[in-house]
């Protein structure tokens, strides 16, 4: 339903920070001045993306908090300008809290996120439960700005926290054998509520699977924060996969399994729908989904009367860095 | 005058949810992007197609609650229903082609023609361009007869409403499998009419 009424709790416009002001707060303490003096500026400029702010407490252990703090700022993907929070933070498709864009905003505080844990498992050396703790305590924290393109012909630029997933991998030393890599959400009905409605098409738990060379791309990432901030739930907290150049869908929330195994594995929404959703669902302007076109994207957050239909690129635009891992593969027949 | 009070009363509480639209346009416009979503355009194109859909619902609930309750209420504001099932199918397809294609002529064209859901919509508000014309009193006396079997085009239109619908389920099928039954429901008691009185007609 479109009707949305306005809650207590919510920001008024007037009441909101300037769009410089949230870029992240490490910049944000070393461009203070510089904004104070933007911040002064008419306001016409932001008139259509006015961001609502991160909330004042963040989410998440302390210690989660200090470390995305202290990340490291890789500058990659500056040139593209960051939806705003609200826009990133209210508008998900995360089916374990609902269906409509704005539910897992609003069911998604069942989620407990802390303590978590995620089991690796299958063709490794170090198979074993670790701790969310454990897993940052041998990586190192960077701040990544990519475009995310859904399946449904939208996009957004996210500026994401995390860390390579192939540094995890390594830490765990998969064999020669395991030729893919597994991902799982959690599966508790009473944490998430979206698992126990009976008109759903998914099975659950949610999967997610990458080729090897895809898991350990230096672009494929692990994402704990976002603007600097503690994931929020409906995004994934505290652990969730990132893959740019691949539909939306494929950045796996809420990971507590990783596998790695010989055979590809089985993926959600290629079970639920395998003439739509592909397993290697790269972003592909020349394949259509069934339903509509993918060569062209809304870029959000939209206005009504201007122009935020851009052309959708191959590979979302990631291609000099990762076409060369589909050399030889027919992607109209392999989407 | 009383008949003429209610007349405006349907037509007053069928616009209301467009009323709350352009208000909420015109918020959106003035700066508070966040009031229909990131996406507004798409939360345009969803919000008319419902309350068209309602429209379509209530209109053909009108005639069987008639027959089999002897309720007279709806009855009374078929007309207006089917109008305003109109002007929210209209509303609906003229947002899909300024929000979402933003008058793109040949993607509007081959959109329409590659998608099957897309080609039953536009088929199905064609078929309600007539209905609409010929709904005035005037028409009725002049097509006398012939009025009420053009009018049976709404049975056709409901069948491709629904499907137009079903064909969009992802992973909830709950509202769509909900409103589809409804209107099969509403078209196969008219199947039974015709049934029990073959020559009634």
């Amino acid at each position: 339903m479109l009707i949305r009424t306005r809650k207590r709790s919510d920001v008024l416009p007037s009441e909101i920070t300037p769009q410089g002001a949230y870029l992240n707060r490490r910049q944000f303490m070393a461009e203070a001045g510089a904004l104070a003096l933007a911040a002064l500026a008419p306001s016409s400029a932001f008139a259509l993306q006015r961001p609502r702010t991160p909330p004042e407490v963040s989410a998440g252990p302390i210690w989660l908090q200090q470390q995305i703090l202290k990340a490291h700022d890789s500058q990659y993907g500056k040139t593209d300008k960051p939806a705003p929070w609200g826009a990133i933070t209210g508008y998900n498709n995360f089916y374990e809290f609902g269906y409509d864009k704005t539910d897992p905003a609003a069911n998604a505080h069942t989620l407990k996120t802390d303590p978590w844990s995620v089991t690796i498992g299958g063709l490794c050396e170090k198979p074993g439960t670790r701790t969310l703790e454990d897993i940052l305590a041998g990586v190192e924290l960077e701040e990544r700005i990519y475009r995310l393109r859904c399946v449904e012909a939208w996009s957004m630029v996210i500026p994401w926290i995390g860390f390579p997933l192939a540094d995890l991998i390594r830490q765990a030393r998969p064999l020669s054998s395991a030729r893919y890599v597994s991902f799982r959400t959690l599966e508790d009905s009473t944490q998430m509520p979206g698992q126990k409605s009976r008109f759903s098409t998914i099975e659950w738990p949610y999967r997610e699977g990458l080729r090897m060379d895809e898991a350990t791309h230096p672009l494929t990432i692990l994402a704990v924060g976002l603007y600097g901030e503690v994931l929020p739930n409906q995004n994934g907290a505290p652990l969730r996969l990132v893959v740019p150049w691949k539909y939306g869908f494929k950045s796996i929330k809420s990971i507590v399994g990783i596998d790695f195994i010989e055979e590809m594995p089985m993926t959600t929404w290629n079970q639920t729908d395998p003439r739509e959703y592909g397993f290697y669902a790269n972003v592909n302007p020349a394949v259509d989904h069934p339903r509509w076109s993918q060569a062209s994207e809304r870029r959000l957050p939209a206005g009504l009367f201007s122009d935020s239909r851009i052309p959708t690129l191959p590979f979302n635009g990631y291609g000099e860095e990762v076409a060369s891992l589909y050399t030889g593969m027919d992607l109209t027949r392999l989407y | 005058m009383r008949a003429i009070g209610a007349g405006v009363i349907a037509w007053l509480l069928g616009l209301i949810p467009l009323g709350w639209l352009l208000v909420q346009i015109w918020q959106l416009q003035s700066g508070d992007w966040e009031i229909l979503g990131p996406e507004p355009g798409k939360a345009i194109v969803h919000f008319t197609g419902e309350w068209g859909l309602y429209c379509l619902i209530a209109s053909l609930t009108a005639t069987t609650l008639w027959r089999r309750g002897r309720q007279r209420l709806l009855l009374q504001h078929r007309r207006t229903l089917g109008l305003l099932c109109f002007l929210y199918t209209t509303l609906h397809l003229l947002a899909y082609c300024a929000f979402l294609l933003e008058w793109q002529w040949q993607d509007v064209a081959s959109e329409i023609i590659k998608r099957p859901y897309l080609l039953l919509g536009a088929f199905g508000w064609l078929l309600l361009i007539p209905l609409a014309v010929t709904s005035t009193r005037n028409w009725q006396r002049r097509l006398a007869s012939r009025w009420k079997k053009l009018h049976r085009l709404v049975y056709v239109v409901a069948v491709l409403v629904a499907i137009h619908y079903l064909l969009q389920i992802r992973a909830n099928w709950l509202e769509p499998v909900l409103f589809s039954s409804m209107l099969f429901i509403l078209l196969f008691e008219r199947f039974l009419v015709t049934q029990i009185r073959p020559k009634s007609f």
